[in-house]
């Protein structure tokens, strides 16, 4: 571990250690590909031109002409075709034009929940770990908590209670997935707070808010980092396992998962719709945590061979 | 050590009060109680108002759901210091019988489960760190991701169409843990029955915990496999294999074992999903259910045994952890 | 490699092979949803338990099951007092309980002193009996109920009361957790053979059953365990089990139709009483006009969703009575899909979007709204959606939104929703719509959509007092043609139910409210577990 505070240099040399990691760099592509597609959805997947020229005799239709929500009875589970590229479902709506709103779902519960709950982790470990004593208890004993519930068990509980919706989902999966994260920060903090640049710190007069964002947060940022790109990961499963037991997101929003748990009644006779959102589920979570293995390896200097 | 076990013991005190607080509120404070779930809807979705006021009354008054929450909770935890986790709203039966029911189902599902998550990813663990970034390696990992990556309802729906359905391959039994009747056949045959129903459900719940673990005793056997006792061990003259067996493993399996813990919650919690699916009644499906129906009682019985599962697994895995390693020892600190 | 594989197979098949058990051919499988809480008639509140007690305990009268009407069965007469209030039964002498023990009026007497019990935990069941005042016994084989008012479902209720065993659970143990509840003794012609938490429920022939012109031909029947619907599909497919009577319409029409199981399989189809619809809160600004209701429906192309997502077995209606019953004039159309009329309705009723934001709005009021529902319902969430789809061209933002059952109780108790989308199925072939629609139902009644109407309330309780069942259909035509134009509800279709049944069953009949399996016999063709 760097001894100094870690300087604008030392994430340049993460990212050369990280650029060597080539399956890794592609699924950093791959990554900026699907913000790209989350982002743009309203451009790529609707029925409206794009843009028409001045007489409006020719107009640029979007790659996917259709928009996520309409259906259309008369073509109900048709394989993929020259129209539909990933077919259609059994209301007849354009599975791809699903597919590519259902990405802004799935990262939004991915990115939102790791959100609040790295949110939250940093900030009670970062009290443990710098206060110590019976705050450090309290924490500690909240962790253990936390560490005791069955979390599948406790998310299935607050959300019958509260009401599956796209937010209740975020918040609930970032209110019970701190722990790790709490743990990793205050064990840094415990191990920053003797060394010489935070003594210090503290001995210039530095206020405590001061001390522990300014100068002991940076440094016990990066396996913050790894943690939370595989937290995305797991609230992307999260997600769609809650889809499945019927505790996702309301059925007019496309996500991944519950187009993946619609599918299941049709599954002998329409395998386009449990092959497109499955692979997409599981691609982006291999790519997941590809990113953040590499990540790891280029910020851990013991793992470097 | 015996009171490094005491102080330990002492401490889960508050925290199994927390857990069950925690969940009694949650389970309280939110909408939709068990006396509602009385009322029932006749033909045409008739519900009558004056009639489901009044069945919701007398089922609270029934259950002592009128009475403030820390009455209720004070109730309850009164009964349970004789170990009485009460009547379960949804049959009446007593919910320590309910779970005495699941309970033996979902422990065999999650040893075996963990048995071969240990068994298998261990050794791919090791022997990837033995060749670090080569194709083997990456294509490894690279298989170990896309396992992990896989949902399991997606995979078991699969599975379930392709190997175990009515119109594909029908390889393997669909529900359940075995066959009907199978209780009366011999010992080996019943026994080849239940292997042979567990086969897809403990698919679907393993294959998903390789890539964590392999992972994990991967970096455990880089860092042991550049320390100095190796180096020397390989001086004296010692075979490759005999120095990767005898001491790099020995030393990788330490932080194994505080996994095992942390492992058990995971599990518990991670088979609701496939005891949904293949209809296996153990104590994930035991608590989905409760949760529909809002069975109090049993979803409080449930939090309560799984947090002191959890929290005496993580005290044995600490207590493993000074076997294995010696060079932790836990006294009065 | 390979070779090591084909050995792992070959040793798979052959593990498969010896664990093989031979079924009875003269024992029906079929699937249960859950597992049932346990077998008390009276504390129990799952449809799934009833199912199967239904073998177990009987009552003083069943309904024939072609005419649904009341015949005799442990009653062989009855005599109704001039005022209406009081039925005195006469019971056989030779009824006996599955223990032996004979079936007496002292047991009638118990089973209505239980319900009524306040500790018992049946205030569901409880509360349908608001009008009973007592019951005599005028000797050990003769009832009288007494009534406290005039009630036109009087007889029914006496008649089709559940008898529960004196001897059994008047022991002195507490009735909500009396042993019995898992040990049935009943009367009827099946008793309770084994059972096995989340596994099955075993059911064998009662064979001192006391009527023996009804003793079934089928040895048992066994009831599996299969929360999952999508498992126990399969499981029906590659033979498991031999009944199942929820297929949906898709897996009826197209994943059912490969030889194999059509060759093991003999599909059935029929329309008990039942109806899906959307009711329509008109507490709620929007919906207390007529024409925004009309507009509704007609946004809604149901024509479709028949054909195209049940697959064209459901039914079109176009009001709530029974299609196949007296209640339903079949000259009424049902509304057309017509988007065009339903914009002129909505802007006649001024509904116009005023502030140019896209969604039309009355008062300052915008149109938006929620259409709740069982979650778990895929069709709830198809109609859902395509209806909010067709609403957004419109003008009308709706959100569909799932509830848990007690939650969507909760909230039409409260009258705190805007639209619901139901549906139900069973029930009796004339329907009484006066809780439904009367307005003096709207508080502590069933008229959860706060529906109102003069003409509406006359005609229904006309229809009560009307004896003579022509002078009634009469009545039931004007009414029907009345609620079509008032559209209370949006009526979407009549769900049909879908069955497959073991062709080694003999004299299956499919009746309107299902099939009858005590009359069925079967060919000993073997069947293996799975």
């Amino acid at each position: 571990m760097a001894t100094i505070k870690k300087s604008p240099s030392y994430w340049k040399m993460v990212w050369r250690q990280y650029r060597r990691n080539h399956l890794a760099t592609w699924g950093l592509v791959f990554i900026a590909f699907l913000i790209v597609m989350a982002l743009g959805a309203p451009w790529i997947a609707t029925n409206k031109p794009l843009w028409c020229n001045a007489s409006g005799s020719y107009c640029l239709k979007a790659p996917i002409p259709y928009t996520p929500t309409q259906y259309n009875l008369d073509e109900s589970l048709m394989p993929p075709n020259r129209h539909h590229w990933l077919g259609t479902d059994e209301q007849g709506r354009d599975v791809a034009a699903r597919m590519v709103f259902g990405s802004r779902i799935s990262l939004a519960v991915g990115v939102v929940a790791v959100g609040i709950y790295v949110a939250i982790g940093i900030l009670l470990g970062a009290l443990a770990g710098y206060y110590g004593g019976w705050v450090d208890q309290v924490v500690s004993r909240a962790i253990e908590i936390m560490i005791c519930f069955p979390t599948f068990f406790l998310i299935l509980t607050l959300l019958a209670f509260l009401g599956p919706s796209i937010y209740n989902i975020m918040i609930i999966i970032g209110l019970t997935s701190w722990t790790g994260i709490a743990r990793l920060v205050r064990g840094e903090f415990l191990k920053l707070k003797n060394q010489d640049f935070v003594q210090a710190a503290i001995a210039l007069g530095a206020s405590d808010s001061r001390v522990i964002f300014r100068h002991m947060l940076p440094n016990a940022l990066a396996p913050v980092l790894v943690s939370a790109t595989f937290g995305v990961a797991a609230a992307i499963l999260i997600e769609s396992g809650l889809s499945f037991l019927g505790f996702g997101v309301p059925p007019h929003i496309p996500s991944w998962g519950s187009i993946l748990s619609q599918s299941q009644e049709f599954m002998d006779i329409a395998w386009w719709l449990t092959l497109v959102p499955g692979a997409a589920i599981f691609i982006t979570i291999t790519v997941y945590n590809i990113v953040g293995e590499g990540l790891r390896d280029a910020i851990d200097p013991r793992l470097k061979v | 050590m015996l009171g490094y076990v005491a102080k330990r013991l002492l401490l889960m005190i508050p925290t199994f009060f927390g857990i069950t607080v925690l969940t009694f509120f949650i389970i309280k404070l939110a909408p939709g109680d068990p006396a509602l779930m009385r009322v029932q809807m006749q033909g045409m979705g008739k519900v009558d108002a004056q009639m489901a006021a009044q069945i919701v009354e007398e089922t609270r008054k029934l259950y002592g759901l009128d009475q403030p929450l820390y009455v209720q909770y004070g109730k309850w935890m009164k009964r349970l210091v004789t170990l009485d986790f009460g009547e379960s709203y949804a049959d009446h039966r007593p919910v320590i019988e309910k779970i005495k029911e699941a309970f033996p189902i979902t422990i065999l599902l999650n040893v075996l489960t963990i048995i071969i998550i240990y068994v298998i990813s261990i050794p791919v663990g090791i022997f990837t760190a033995l060749k670090p970034q080569s194709w083997w390696d990456y294509g490894s990992a690279l298989l170990l991701f896309i396992l992990y990556s896989l949902p399991s309802f997606w995979v078991a729906a699969l599975l379930m169409t392709y190997f175990a359905g009515g119109d594909y391959l029908n390889l393997f039994p669909i529900m359940g843990i075995s066959s009907f009747g199978a209780e009366s056949l011999p010992w080996y045959e019943y026994v080849s029955n239940v292997a042979w129903h567990l086969v897809l459900p403990i698919v679907c719940l393993t294959y998903g915990g390789f890539a964590f673990l392999a992972r994990f005793a991967r970096s455990n056997m880089l860092e042991v496999i550049h320390q100095d006792f190796m180096r020397t061990a390989r001086a004296k003259g010692l075979s490759e294999w005999a120095v990767i067996m005898r001491h790099g493993f020995r030393n990788s399996l330490v932080p194994l074992v505080s996994l095992m813990g942390s492992l058990l919650p995971a599990l518990l919690g991670g088979s609701v999903i496939i005891e949904q699916i293949f209809s296996i009644p153990g104590m994930g499906r035991l608590g989905f259910q409760s949760i529909l129906q809002r069975d109090y009682p049993t979803i409080m019985a449930l939090t309560a045994i799984e947090a002191v599962l959890t929290l005496l697994s993580i005290l044995l895995s600490d207590l493993l952890y000074a076997v294995v390693d010696p060079r932790i020892r836990y006294g009065d600190d | 490699m390979k070779k090591r594989t084909i050995v792992a197979l070959l040793a798979l098949a052959f593990v498969s092979c010896i664990s093989r058990i031979e079924r009875d051919p003269g024992i029906l499988v079929r699937n249960l949803m859950d597992d049932p809480a346990h077998l008390n008639p009276y504390t129990n509140t799952s449809a799934y338990a009833s199912q199967v007690y239904a073998y177990i305990y009987e009552s003083l009268l069943v309904a024939d099951n072609t005419t649904l009407a009341p015949k005799p069965w442990i009653a062989t007469s009855w005599e109704v007092s001039p005022d209406g209030l009081s039925y005195t039964f006469h019971m056989r002498h030779d009824v006996t309980w599955s223990d032996g023990k004979p079936l007496t009026a002292d047991d009638v007497l118990f089973s209505v002193e239980t319900m009524m019990n306040p500790k018992v935990d049946a205030a569901a069941q409880r509360s349908g009996y608001k009008d009973l005042d007592h019951v005599e016994k005028i000797d050990d084989y003769t009832v009288r109920f007494v009534f406290k008012r005039l009630n036109f479902r009087a007889f029914e209720m006496a008649g089709y009361l559940t008898i529960i065993p004196k001897h059994v659970f008047g022991d002195g143990h507490d009735f909500n957790t009396h042993p019995a509840n898992f040990s049935p003794i009943g009367s009827g012609p099946f008793v309770l053979a084994g059972w096995e938490r989340g596994r099955y429920v075993n059911l064998r022939r009662n064979d001192q059953y006391w009527n023996h012109e009804h003793l079934p031909r089928l040895k048992g029947i066994q009831y599996v365990i299969i929360p999952d619907s999508n498992t126990s599909f399969q499981y029906l497919k590659k033979g498991g089990m031999d009944y199942s009577d929820n297929l949906r319409s898709v897996q009826w029409v197209r994943q059912t139709e490969s030889a194999k199981f059509k060759e093991r399989f003999k599909k059935y189809k029929f329309f008990p009483p039942g109806l899906a619809y959307i009711g329509w809160n008109e507490k709620k600004p929007f919906f207390a006009d007529r024409r925004v209701r009309q507009a509704m429906t007609m946004m809604l192309d149901r024509q479709k969703i028949v054909d195209k997502l049940q697959y064209g077995q459901a039914m079109l209606v176009s009001g709530p009575g029974y299609y196949f019953g007296v209640s339903y004039d079949r000259s009424i159309q049902p509304w057309p899909y017509d988007s065009k009329r339903a914009v002129q309705l909505l802007d006649a009723a001024g509904w116009i979007d005023h502030d140019g934001d896209g969604i039309r709005d009355k008062d300052g009021v915008p149109f938006r709204f929620e259409l709740v529902y069982g979650s778990g319902s895929p069709t709830g969430d198809r109609v859902g959606t395509i209806l909010r789809e067709d609403l957004s061209q419109i003008g009308i933002d709706m959100t569909p939104r799932p509830l848990e059952f007690s939650a969507l109780i909760k909230m039409i108790l409260a009258k705190d929703f805007d639209a619901t989308f139901l549906g139900w199925s069973g029930g009796f072939p004339e329907s009484d719509h006066y809780q439904l629609f009367h307005s003096s139902q709207i508080d502590g009644g069933s008229n959860n959509i706060s529906f109102s109407n003069k003409e509406a309330d006359r005609l229904m309780e006309q229809i009560r007092a009307t004896i003579d069942p022509n002078k009634r259909k009469e009545l039931h035509y004007m009414l029907h043609a009345l609620l079509h134009e008032e559209e209370p509800y949006t009526f979407v279709y009549l769900p049909p139910a879908l069955a497959a049944v073991d062709r080694r069953f003999t004299d299956v009949t499919a009746y309107p409210m299902g099939f009858d399996i005590t009359e069925w016999g079967f060919k000993p063709v073997l069947r293996y577990m799975e």
